[in-house]
């Protein structure tokens, strides 16, 4: 029963505009909630989750990051003596070396995002991503924005420090948005075009027909961390619809003519948990991090979530 | 199970056709459906495909609701029909409820303790009979008295048939409510009409004054049920009717009149005896007596009647009779006739009481056997201003010192008003004419000569009469002020006279309908020489008395006044023409005659009459005048027709009315008072009949109430629209449950 045609693609709506209007999204009281997330993200990277985070390489850094067995031609400046005395073994002391870390921010602003109620979803993703930002760069981390659809829509180049923040506002004020779904060319297209790995955290619905899991496979075979974050409404996972209606794919135009009645809502609401919990066990089959929200849960709060669960923070 | 609904087969089927094809086109159409935008419509692809599996299943829902929706159009049309059960046994009955409203029904005998009215007895047998409609019975009510008043069309809404029976308040436009009769009585005026229609439909069936007419109201519902199936007529009455009108009935059909049927035809069949019991003139011929018998007798072939009676007591005494007339010769005294008659079977005692005014004048104990009329006269009752007369029947203490009709026991008379006319006569002395009004009672005679007129005609004013006695003055009296002329001549004449004058005429005719002229002969007066007049219709004049062709006495009608003129002078010193009239009974009597219609003051004048019966009566000074208002005993005032003088009058209620005439600026320009009276021995006689025959001696005997009834059957529509709402709601509920979805 469904037809796709052009003209039947919803003309821009009042979602649409509503999506577009980001002026009000980064005020002064959103810089304030930063803030206060970065000192709370201080406090969480002091405690418990300390040294999380592992380099890859060791090297010649004051933090200590491992001991291994001494082997000939070691440089015996490392030797960690005391080891040897309560062991009676020669060990040697690994430094973690120092580098930038390289978080990369992938915001979806396809059509689908544009829904949402309180507010759009596009909104919410703006605001989690910006919190994020804030955080990566007063970590002195690189951080680097991408605005994806269809196509990687523009770029935020990778850069540190916290006071770039304004200028990340800007970007995510001024960037396109629109379009259809398409995660796995977008990912490629993002391997392709930033050579050094990351963290790549994806703010997306992941509602592409094709699929979530090529551009999350693209990440990962790229040496890249993903970071899955599904941002969804609570309208769309338990809608309130009644009668017969013509269902219009915001993003395909996809018309499909259904009479809901209860036990057809009730198997879309089943059908909406089945395709979330596909993409969670996906995640953690591959070992990850995934978060879900709605966007009814306050930004700062899911930001918390996320730095209390590790992997974002070093 | 039987259908009584007005859809034929063939227009059923094609309904119920055209609504199922309706019905399934809407099924199949598409659906006009609301978009809404979801982010991504992979998922209800899902969802969908997974229930295209039990598409069957949503068809067969889809069908479900089909035939749901069929059910429902299918009950909705057999309601239609009007399915009734229990009325298998029978057709449905076309019903005439005949509720007698006759003055008898006023009667408080309804019960045995005394409590209610026949009339609020019938009113209850009425409800019954509403009450037991069923089937597609169809009734309509009529309200019986002198008068038969359809109150309602044929219908089946009893609800509808109780108000109209016991009244409601309802103050909408009587020609919007549905079911009243636009035209329910033979209406004097649109507005009388309406508000006579008013007036019983917020009053229901009442008993009026009036006698019952009983051929009328058979004749009515006979013509009502006429082309009717099983037409039924229910009388519910106390029987209080005479036996002419129960005798004009037949139940056979009529047989045609054959023409040319005399007794000289020569034709072998039997001629029909006819004239018994008739009241048809003796004299006529025998085939024109069959033929008013005809007309007379109400046919009611194929009608099924039945009576209820209603009524307890017959114990009444009542007058039936009440005039009153002043004497011819003394105006101012007058006489009484009363007729009183026991009409129970037991001795009755009473006190007869007559008032003049609020003035009692006599009392007078009765003491009547059963059935005894009792006439009483009085005599020489001397005048008063007042001119209203009543005749009351008092109730005594003691067994039969009253009864249950009070209707009769009060009776009205009107004395004609008399007053003393002031009679200026302008003649040089005239012995004839000064001595003929000079032994009149009834006036106040002065006399000038014509010299005095003359000089100040002013002297005629405030007269009543001005007698001009061979003179013709140039300046008449003004209004209202009559003229009486004796040889009036030249161009002041009041009536156009002829060029030559006529010597030694014989009065050849006069006029005897005139008030003037009544009881006067003058078929052999002599008279040498007479004027003659020339009068013209056209301006109200008339001629009283003619030779040959030739007027010699005139009247005529000038405005307010009346004005005589005679052709001829009376002998009086100093004229050389000659009559013996004044030496003739017929003088005094036509001064008499003349003053008197001057008046106003018709000797033979009825002031008195039975209701419910249609009078002319004389409106006397109502030139012009097409209609005139009737002021009845309860203060109402209807319009009644003024055609050539005379009004037509119809009491309804006993009591005094007052008619009177207005010209175009709504000044009184005629008026009389009336008096009506039950006056109906057949009213007053209401000992209720239980039984009754219609139709004569070999007639039938109407069947007793309690062998009337009509089959008790329960309508089914309602049922059926209650269940088609139902589904209705079933099919509603289970749509919006996406249940039949």
């Amino acid at each position: 029963m469904a037809r796709s045609s052009a003209a039947a693609k919803p003309a821009i709506s009042e979602r649409a505009n509503r999506a577009a209007d980001r002026s009000e999204l980064f005020d002064d009281k959103f810089l304030k909630t930063l803030e206060h997330l970065h000192m709370v993200s201080r406090k969480v990277a002091q405690g418990n989750l300390r040294a999380e985070r592992r380099t890859r390489k060791v090297g010649s850094g004051i933090e200590f990051a491992d001991h291994r067995t001494y082997s000939r031609g070691d440089d015996f400046r490392y030797i960690d003596w005391n080891l040897y005395g309560r062991l009676d073994k020669l060990l040697l002391r690994l430094f973690e070396e120092e580098e930038d870390l390289y978080i990369y921010i992938l915001v979806d602003v396809s059509d689908s995002m544009a829904i949402g109620n309180p507010m759009p979803k596009l909104h919410y993703a703006m605001q989690v991503g910006a919190a994020l930002t804030y955080v990566g760069l007063a970590n002195l981390d690189r951080v680097a924005i991408i605005p994806f659809g269809d196509r990687l829509v523009d770029r935020l180049p990778p850069s540190r420090g916290k006071n770039r923040i304004h200028r990340v506002f800007q970007f995510l004020r001024d960037c396109d948005i629109g379009g259809k779904t398409e995660l796995a060319d977008c990912m490629k297209d993002f391997v392709a075009m930033n050579k050094r790995r990351g963290l790549a955290v994806v703010l997306s619905d992941f509602y592409d027909p094709k699929g979530f899991e090529q551009g999350i496979n693209t990440l990962r075979y790229n040496k890249f961390e993903p970071f899955v974050l599904q941002v969804y409404d609570k309208r769309e996972a338990e809608p309130h619809l009644h009668g017969d209606l013509s269902l219009v794919d915001c993003e395909t135009g996809d018309i499909r003519e259904v009479t809901i009645s209860k036990s057809l809502l009730e198997q879309y609401t089943q059908a909406h948990e089945a395709y979330c919990k596909e993409l969670e066990s996906y995640c953690t089959k591959y070992a990850i991090p995934f978060f879900r929200t709605h966007t009814s849960i306050p930004f700062d709060e899911l930001v918390l979530k996320i730095f209390r669960s590790g992997g974002f923070l070093r | 199970m039987s259908l009584l609904g007005p859809i034929s087969g063939a227009l059923f089927y094609y309904i119920a056709g055209g609504a199922a094809a309706l019905a399934v086109t809407a099924y199949i159409i598409k659906m006009r459906r609301r978009r809404f935008e979801v982010p991504f419509s992979a998922l209800w692809k899902r969802v969908l495909e997974q229930k295209d599996v039990n598409s069957l299943w949503k068809q067969l829902k889809r069908l479900i609701s089909l035939l749901l929706m069929l059910l429902i159009i299918g009950v909705v049309l057999f309601s239609a029909l009007d399915p009734t059960l229990g009325a298998v046994d029978r057709k449905a009955r076309s019903v005439v409820i005949l509720i007698d409203a006759s003055a008898s029904m006023k009667s408080t005998d309804g019960d045995d303790e005394g409590k209610k009215t026949r009339m609020q007895v019938a009113r209850e047998e009425a409800d019954k009979l509403i009450d037991s409609m069923g089937g597609g019975d169809i009734a309509m009510i009529m309200r019986v008295d002198n008068q038969t008043t359809p109150l309602s069309r044929f219908t089946s809404d009893q609800p509808m048939l109780h108000k109209i029976v016991h009244g409601v308040t309802d103050t909408r436009d009587p020609a919007e409510i549905p079911g009243l009769p636009k035209s329910a009585q033979p209406a004097t005026s649109a507005e009388d009409n309406a508000r006579r229609a008013q007036q019983m439909l917020q009053s229901g069936v009442n008993a009026s004054d009036t006698p019952a007419d009983l051929t009328r109201a058979l004749s009515a519902a006979a013509d009502a049920l006429r082309d009717r199936p099983n037409p039924l007529i229910v009388l519910i009455s106390d029987g209080a009717f005479p036996e002419q009108a129960l005798e004009l009935v037949t139940f056979d059909k009529p047989k045609p009149v054959e023409s040319g049927s005399g007794s000289g035809s020569g034709s072998a069949k039997p001629q029909p005896k006819i004239g018994q019991g008739s009241n048809v003139p003796g004299g006529l011929s025998p085939t024109l007596q069959f033929n008013m018998k005809n007309l007379a007798t109400v046919d009611l072939s194929g009608v099924d009647v039945r009576y209820i009676p209603v009524g307890k007591k017959s114990e009444n005494v009542g007058i039936i009779a009440f005039n009153v007339r002043r004497y011819i010769a003394n105006k101012a005294a007058y006489e009484v006739y009363i007729e009183v008659q026991n009409f129970g079977q037991e001795a009755a005692h009473r006190e007869l009481k007559l008032y003049n005014g609020t003035t009692n004048v006599n009392t007078l104990r009765i003491d009547l056997a059963p059935g005894q009329r009792l006439k009483q006269i009085y005599t020489n009752l001397p005048g008063s201003t007042e001119n209203k007369l009543s005749a009351v029947l008092a109730p005594v203490d003691g067994p039969g010192g009253s009864d249950t009709f009070a209707l009769d026991d009060t009776a009205y008379a009107l004395l004609p008003v008399r007053k003393k006319q002031k009679v200026l006569m302008v003649t040089t002395d005239n012995l004839f004419l000064e001595g003929a009004l000079l032994v009149y009672d009834n006036v106040d005679p002065a006399k000038v000569s014509p010299e005095e007129y003359k000089a100040k005609p002013s002297l005629a004013d405030g007269m009543d009469v001005v007698i001009f006695d061979d003179f013709t003055p140039e300046v008449l009296p003004p209004p209202p002020a009559s003229l009486l002329f004796f040889h009036p001549s030249g161009e002041n004449s009041p009536v156009a006279m002829a060029k030559n004058d006529i010597n030694k005429p014989h009065i050849t005719e006069i006029d005897q309908g005139h008030p003037v002229m009544r009881w006067v002969t003058m078929a052999d007066v002599f008279m040498d020489r007479s004027s003659a007049f020339v009068p013209e219709a056209r301006r109200g004049e008339s001629c009283l008395s003619y030779a040959v062709r030739d007027c010699l006495v005139a009247a005529k009608r000038d405005g307010k006044r009346k004005v005589l003129a005679f052709g001829f002078s009376l002998p009086a010193s100093g004229r050389d023409s000659a009559t013996d009239l004044p030496l003739r009974v017929a003088f005094p009597m036509l001064l008499v005659n003349a003053l008197d219609w001057f008046a106003g003051d018709q000797s033979d004048l009825l002031t008195t009459y039975p209701t419910g019966t249609r009078e002319r009566i004389p409106l006397d000074g109502a030139v012009g005048a097409t209609e005139a208002e009737v002021k009845g005993p309860d203060g109402g005032i209807t319009r009644t027709p003024v055609v050539e003088g005379l009004a037509t009058f119809y009491g309804h209620r006993v009591g005094f009315y007052e008619v009177a005439a207005k010209d175009a600026l709504g000044k009184v320009i005629a008026r009389i008072e009336l008096a009506a009276n039950l006056a109906s021995p057949t009213e007053s006689d209401i000992a209720p009949s239980a039984e009754l025959t219609l139709g004569g001696k070999n007639g039938k005997k109407l069947e007793a109430p309690e062998k009337f009834a009509i089959t008790h059957s329960r309508q089914l529509w309602i049922y059926l629209i209650l269940f088609a709402m139902g589904l209705i709601l079933v099919e509603w509920i289970t749509y919006h449950r996406r249940i039949t979805v």
